[in-house]
């Protein structure tokens, strides 16, 4: 699948990676990919999201705020969920972290795989969600009857997802997902137009 | 209506939507406790037979689930 990546869109899956551990988080997920996508500025997916109105920084805080230390493993909604029923999450978190140490509670790195192909993409470390962004960005450059897919489509893949942790990140600082994707997608046509 | 009415409340609320989230939510942190409990039951020395016995489970059962993973600053006997 990945042949048809682009260099930029494999340097985002790489990328991708490295804002994981950069977060000291086992799984890769949409909000790394995101993350990544805003890391090259140069491409097509950060220059449509700039003119958006996204800053990285805001976003990268952001990421940071809903995957934070405590509420690694479980996030604001099963901390919301647990309050309906009478427990408090962050006093187990507490709790537990006070007999075992930080981070007690999020989710163990998982096991190391040996991969055929090297260890340049381990898919293992993706979520099932970022798995199928990059499913949903090869089925856009299809639809699009692009050969290639770049960090645009990977981004189109992100908004048609839509219930990862980037999209919500994105709706919480304010963005409409169906104008990104409208905008991405004028974007692509301005950009496959030869220079008047 | 105090806070204790109100959590009743919740907790029985008929609902499904808040209260299936409320269970996978609680599914969750179970999962979380019992692997931070297994593994330090495991670092204590304890068999997987006495693990099994304190959860009320079978000794395959919570040997497949919990065998396979790296333990976490522990030793590795089997």
């Amino acid at each position: 699948m990945f042949e048809r990546f682009t260099r930029r869109a494999r340097a985002v899956v790489v990328q991708a990676r490295d804002e994981a551990d950069r977060l000291h988080q086992p799984r890769v997920g949409t909000e790394h990919l995101l993350l990544a996508l805003l890391h090259d500025g140069q491409s097509l997916a950060a220059t449509v999201l700039r003119d958006a109105g996204v800053r990285i920084d805001d976003l990268r805080s952001r990421v940071e705020q809903a995957t934070g230390p405590g509420s690694r493993a479980l996030d604001d909604a099963d901390a919301a969920a647990l309050r309906e029923i009478g427990i408090d999450l962050a006093a187990v978190v507490a709790r537990v972290e006070e007999s075992f140490g930080p981070g007690a509670l999020d989710d163990p790195p998982p096991a190391p795989r040996r991969w055929p192909w090297g260890r340049r993409y381990d898919g293992s470390r993706f979520s099932p969600r970022a798995k199928k962004v990059l499913e949903l960005a090869l089925r856009e450059a299809v639809r699009l009857r692009h050969n290639h897919i770049g960090t645009e489509h990977i981004l189109l893949g992100l908004l048609r997802e839509g219930n990862g942790l980037a999209a919500v990140t994105l709706t919480r600082a304010g963005l409409d997902l169906v104008d990104l994707r409208r905008r991405v997608l004028d974007a692509v046509r301005t950009a496959a137009r030869p220079a008047a | 209506m105090s806070s204790a009415t109100e959590l009743a409340a919740a907790a029985g609320s008929t609902d499904p939507r808040v209260g299936l989230r409320a269970v996978l939510a609680l599914r969750r942190l179970l999962d979380r406790l019992e692997r931070v409990q297994v593994d330090n039951a495991r670092r204590q020395g304890w068999s997987w037979q006495e693990i099994a016995d304190a959860l009320e489970v079978s000794k395959q059962g919570v040997h497949k689930k919990h065998a396979g993973r790296p333990a976490v600053n522990g030793t590795r006997e089997e």
